[in-house]
């Protein structure tokens, strides 16, 4: 379903807030990094080089067979520094799985790839206990989803108790088999995509499968500039550039660092109560059945202070959490049959609650 | 059932059975002392004789026809004790005053419009309804809100004393809270020259777009990214140069405001 709230905001070296409503005007850029000569107090006191370098060096390989989607890659980056799953949904032939391998490709860690469909069994993505004449035991043998980045593709065709054995590893990263608890490796990020359209042959997924995914980002089509471009390339390059071209940039070392940095970012504490207040809201609003968990609190939490890092600040201001709200709070929550009956979407609901809500400053 | 009043009852009881029975007992044949014609005189087999006497014969209504008409429903006029409860008794004057207004012309009109005017009222709240049109709006009362889980406190912005709160805060040497104090003040400032239109939701990106185009909009983007480093950041440890520093950008910048307001 449409929605008139950008699904992903264009992204843009100077974090550029959405204007509200009643602003239409266009204004010089806000610059985020200040020399720090001129005013040394104002500048960030962590040195976020390391991350900015690494951010640049994902953007820049995915742009080699990507054209566009600058938004979806910077809320990947977000969703990857910020330790948390993300759900693609789209409609056939924006490039949704193609992303997800392509970003799978610039981190040097392993990866997997599981294509949902409605014979498969939980056994068939975590993995069974085989019996071993020769050693006359059962060996367990791990399932695709034992990797660093797994790809799961039309998550939403594979039935109810497919998607339950999923629960524990997205959230737990661990797999209890046979009374034995598996670890999975670190950093471990499921990219999952859906179609929006199509309603024969698919499930719904579960909210508490739902509520374990960071994000839910709706990928859009792209611009006629862009659409020029893919043609272009494709036309003169006999088919584009190969995947095969994408290296992997960042390690998983790498990757558990800039996640620590992460993690240190300031934040006010009139923030967290923002936070708390816009989640809150959800709960009380009288066009949804189902408000957003503490769960949903926290992605927005981590999720802000990615952002913040990878725009260059060391603390997170109301706009990183104004940015990051549809993203995160569209899939967890539900709305009430009259609400759906007069067309309204999450976002239209997410976008009134932010209305709502004082910003703190 | 309506009550019976005595003289109908007895009108009911008395005047009705014998009317009956006088309809029954009409004679057939001509009265006494008129004269027969020919054409009845041959075709009746037997005359009848003349009334040679006098006296009157008592004549009784059959029995059996009147316990006939006695057993049938229509003429016991036997009152029915009401079989309503005491709250149906207790509305039943009210049902009777109704009744009574009702039955006359005007409220034969009323009843006919009224009933109509009813029906259209519901249809019309059914729609609005389905609608979901926020019929308390109409009402001048506040649409219901389910309230918050936690209490929330929020600072008016033009209700507070922030030179006095802004002072203060540079006395006791409190830097970070005098950024934000007087990034406020700056706010209030746009907000009162019109410049921007304040409004809780939105952030300091927002006003900064809707800043008229010219060197305020420069200057302002400035004095917002000290105070986002400074508030945000949670600067505690701003020193006092520091602080003379943002100081003097906010000073500049309301020097700037001032006198582009008195050039236009």
């Amino acid at each position: 379903m449409e929605s008139n709230f950008p699904n992903l905001p264009e992204s843009s070296e100077n974090p550029m807030p959405q204007a509200s409503s009643a602003s239409t005007q266009q204004t010089p850029v806000y610059p985020e990094a200040v020399p720090a000569e001129t005013t040394p107090a104002f500048a960030p006191r962590t040195d976020l080089s390391h991350l900015s370098r690494h951010a640049e060096a994902i953007r820049q390989e995915l742009g080699k067979v990507i054209v566009g989607q600058q938004a979806l890659a910077e809320l990947l980056l977000v969703a990857l520094l910020a330790d948390g799953h993300v759900l693609l949904e789209g409609v056939p032939g924006v490039a949704k799985t193609l992303t997800a391998k392509l970003l799978a490709r610039t981190l040097s860690v392993p990866f997997s790839r599981l294509q949902f469909t409605p014979d498969l069994m939980p056994s068939d993505v975590l993995g069974t206990s085989v019996f071993r004449p020769n050693k006359a035991e059962f060996e367990f043998r791990p399932g695709p989803i034992f990797a660093s980045v797994v790809l799961i593709d039309e998550i939403n065709r594979a039935p109810a108790k497919t998607q339950s054995a999923l629960f524990e590893v997205m959230e737990e990263r661990q797999v209890t088999q046979d009374g034995t608890r598996y670890t999975m490796p670190t950093p471990f990020v499921v990219l999952a995509t859906q179609n929006p359209i199509e309603q024969e042959g698919t499930y719904r997924l579960p909210e508490a499968q739902l509520d374990r995914f960071l994000f839910k980002l709706n990928v859009g089509y792209p611009s006629v500039e862009e659409e020029v471009s893919i043609l272009q390339g494709h036309h003169t390059g006999f088919g584009g550039t190969p995947l095969e071209a994408v290296r992997a940039v960042v390690s998983a070392d790498d990757l558990q660092q800039l996640r620590e940095q992460v993690r240190r970012q300031h934040v006010e504490p009139k923030l967290l109560e923002y936070i708390a207040r816009l989640v809150g809201q959800t709960r009380a609003h009288k066009g949804l059945y189902l408000g957003a968990s503490p769960r949903a609190s926290l992605a927005l939490l981590n999720g802000s202070k990615a952002l913040a890092a990878l725009r260059g600040r060391d603390f997170v201001t109301p706009e990183d959490i104004q940015y990051l709200a549809p993203m995160v709070l569209r899939h967890r929550i539900q709305l009430t049959p009259e609400r759906e009956m007069e067309g309204g979407t999450p976002d239209d609901v997410v976008k009134q609650i932010l209305q709502q809500i004082e910003v703190p400053r | 059932m309506t009550a019976v009043v005595p003289s109908q009852k007895i009108l009911r009881c008395w005047l009705l059975p014998a009317l009956l029975l006088a309809l029954c007992s009409v004679p057939l044949q001509p009265a006494h002392g008129q004269p027969v014609t020919q054409q009845a005189q041959k075709s009746a087999p037997h005359s009848i004789p003349a009334d040679a006497a006098a006296a009157p014969r008592l004549r009784r209504p059959d029995e059996a026809r009147l316990r006939e008409l006695r057993s049938q429903r229509d003429f016991r006029y036997v009152e029915v004790k009401s079989e309503q409860g005491d709250l149906s008794a207790f509305f039943a004057p009210f049902w009777r005053w109704l009744a009574d207004i009702l039955d006359t012309p005007a409220g034969n009109f009323t009843w006919k419009y009224g009933f109509y005017a009813v029906l259209v009222a519901a249809l019309v709240f059914a729609v609005l309804k389905i609608m979901q049109v926020d019929l308390t709006r109409a009402f001048g009362r506040a649409p219901r809100q389910a309230p918050l889980s936690f209490d929330t406190e929020t600072e008016d912005l033009h209700a507070l004393d922030l030179d006095k709160l802004l002072a203060q805060a540079e006395t006791e040497h409190s830097y970070r809270l005098a950024v934000r104090l007087g990034y406020l003040q700056v706010l209030r400032q746009l907000s009162d020259k019109s410049l921007i239109r304040w409004q809780p939701d939105k952030t300091n990106h927002d006003y900064l777009y809707e800043l008229p185009a010219g060197p305020l909009p420069e200057a302002f983007r400035e004095l917002t990214r000290q105070f986002e480093y400074v508030w945000y950041g949670e600067q505690d440890d701003l020193t006092a140069d520091d602080y003379e520093r943002v100081r003097a950008t906010r000073q500049a910048f309301q020097r700037r405001l001032t006198s582009s307001r008195q050039a236009a």
